[in-house]
């Protein structure tokens, strides 16, 4: 019997990296498949070191397209496994994980998101967000949580693979560069002394007993042949997500109840609009904050609720949008002033937000 | 308990500015203060200017970089120049005094500006192995934000396994840190 990677709680002091890797062994992952791209190196880098001791296992595959499809076979397999990625690699697994959404296959990423389009930088940004909700052909069916310090990297890559698993939807935890490769304190725990009972996986191929005799085939396909064969299943995958979607949703409101302008924003931006709002309401302005948790499927009902008294919107993102296109098409309707401040690729303090808030007046 | 403070740590490659900001913000997290290290990691870092972004607090910690330090640190030409940018009239801006030529480039708009002879101290006095614990030293002096007893606690932690083996780097690591404090105190800094 081997030993439990994580015991009791403790409190950690270590890259976000080595969190994301030691939650996927208190998550009970059995493998992980990966090829390196900074700012994720370290994910592999401390799996590879820690997951002989606890019997799990490593795949390096020769690209991120191997990669992706390799974590999507893991998993047909039964296994718990997961990938992580950044960037241009984010692209490469874009193909993979629309046969996940196609064929309801639980797979887990870990993207740290870095500057873009292209190589651009391996330090930090929010420009995956469209493609991490929306990419390749498909219709979005996947749930993205993100995380914007080392705790939530820590719970949510737990969840995710119960996330995955409960529902049968690929499921990608995002953070970034920053939260990648800074260290801060955390308390790691084991999930199940904390009550959370990790989901049971499963074959979902090479299943025991004759198929049509025995049990109903799987009949895993992502290949249809006319067009209202296809409608149907994809109607009925829109049908199953749009129907888990308000179990899944997560959010967290600052001061928005009595709130004139609310600050939306995500990710690690969300620590600089909650500073931004401490300092704002010392200085008596009303200033609240919507931070969606999940980012797909969004958490519509509750920000529409939250910004009722509002009586402007700012979106805060280090991307050129990507949130405030998301914001924009969940709270169709809403006839409130959205203004934007974009930082494609770049970090966002308290103090810009305070700055950019006051000068408007 | 001291206020909230943000360090800007730069220097070039092999002088040691990451593993200074890793042992100060691992003692703060072991007497049970708020931390927050990031380095600059961009392609920069291979032949670039290190900057190591550390933050300590007493409650959880905003942004993980930041525009303007409370005290820069900066260890050669280039970094002086590069860190210009994170200086405002409420930073402490302190070099080596061994850089020469950058007095133009100096920032003129921080609080105070002070130089200390680290690099010299640990050429002529003690070892050049030990020039970036002087600087610890002197982030510890100059900011307050983890104390003597902790600092060397933290040393021992990281270093104990070298120390084993020759007690007299303990000796060595620890006269440093005491050093780079007075460099401080001699430049009236804290």
């Amino acid at each position: 019997m081997v030993d439990k990677p994580i015991k009791g709680e403790k409190r950690y002091f270590v890259t976000g990296n080595e969190v994301v890797a030691w939650a996927a062994l208190a998550a009970g992952a059995e493998i992980m498949y990966g090829y390196p791209i900074t700012p994720q190196n370290e994910v592999m880098h401390y799996w590879t070191r820690l997951a002989p001791k606890y019997n799990r296992k490593f795949l390096q595959t020769e690209d991120e397209i191997s990669a992706g499809f390799a974590t999507c076979g893991g998993v047909l397999s039964g296994a718990r496994a997961f990938t992580a990625t950044a960037g241009p690699g984010n692209t490469l697994m874009q193909e993979s994980m629309s046969m996940a959404e196609m064929m309801k296959i639980p797979t887990v990423v870990v993207v740290q998101q870095r500057g873009g389009p292209s190589t651009a930088t391996v330090i930090y940004s929010q420009q995956e967000v469209t493609m991490t909700c929306f990419g390749a052909n498909g219709e979005g069916l996947r749930v993205v949580y993100s995380t914007g310090s080392h705790q939530e990297l820590y719970d949510y890559t737990i969840k995710a693979f119960n996330t995955a698993w409960k529902y049968r939807i690929p499921t990608f935890v995002l953070g970034d560069g920053y939260q990648a490769k800074m260290r801060e304190s955390l308390v790691m725990y084991d999930p199940e002394e904390r009550g959370i009972k990790m989901v049971p996986t499963e074959k979902i191929v090479g299943k025991e007993g004759m198929p049509g005799v025995e049990r109903e085939p799987s009949h895993l396909r992502n290949t249809y042949n006319t067009e209202d064969e296809l409608y149907d299943v994809v109607e009925k995958l829109v049908r199953d997500f749009w129907q888990a979607a308000p179990e899944i949703v997560e959010h967290q409101e600052f001061d928005c109840q009595d709130a004139e302008i609310i600050v939306v924003a995500h990710g690690v931006v969300t620590r600089a609009a909650q500073a931004a709002v401490k300092e704002l309401r010392a200085q008596g302005k009303k200033i609240g904050h919507f931070r969606p948790v999940t980012l797909r499927p969004f958490p519509r009902e509750a920000m529409k609720k939250a910004i009722a008294n509002a009586k402007e919107l700012i979106v805060v993102e280090s991307a050129e949008g990507q949130l405030d296109k998301i914001v924009k098409a969940e709270i169709y309707g809403c006839s409130k002033p959205i203004t934007g401040y974009f930082k494609p690729g770049v970090g966002i303090t308290a103090e810009e937000i305070v700055e950019f808030i006051n000068k408007r007046g | 308990m001291a206020k909230e403070y943000k360090i800007a740590l730069a220097g070039e490659g092999g002088q040691g500015v990451q593993s200074v900001a890793g042992i100060i913000v691992e003692a703060a997290n072991d007497v049970g203060r708020e931390a927050l290290y990031i380095p600059n990691f961009g392609v920069e870092q291979r032949g670039g200017v290190s900057i190591a972004f550390v933050q300590i607090a007493d409650e959880k910690i905003g942004s993980p970089k930041f525009k303007k330090a409370d005290i820069v640190i900066a260890l050669s030409d280039r970094a002086v120049r590069r860190t210009a940018e994170y200086v405002d009239q409420r930073t402490t801006f302190v070099y080596d005094s061994s850089i020469e030529g950058v007095e133009e480039a100096l920032p003129k708009n921080a609080a105070k500006v002070y130089a200390i002879p680290a690099v010299d101290v640990a050429k002529n006095e003690l070892h050049p192995r030990v020039f970036n614990i002087i600087i610890m030293g002197a982030v510890i002096e100059a900011t307050k934000v983890i104390d003597l007893e902790s600092a060397k606690k933290a040393i021992e932690k990281k270093l104990g396994y070298k120390f084993e083996q020759d007690p007299k780097l303990r000796e060595l690591n620890f006269k440093a840190l005491e050093r780079g404090i007075e460099l401080v105190r001699q430049a009236g800094i804290s």
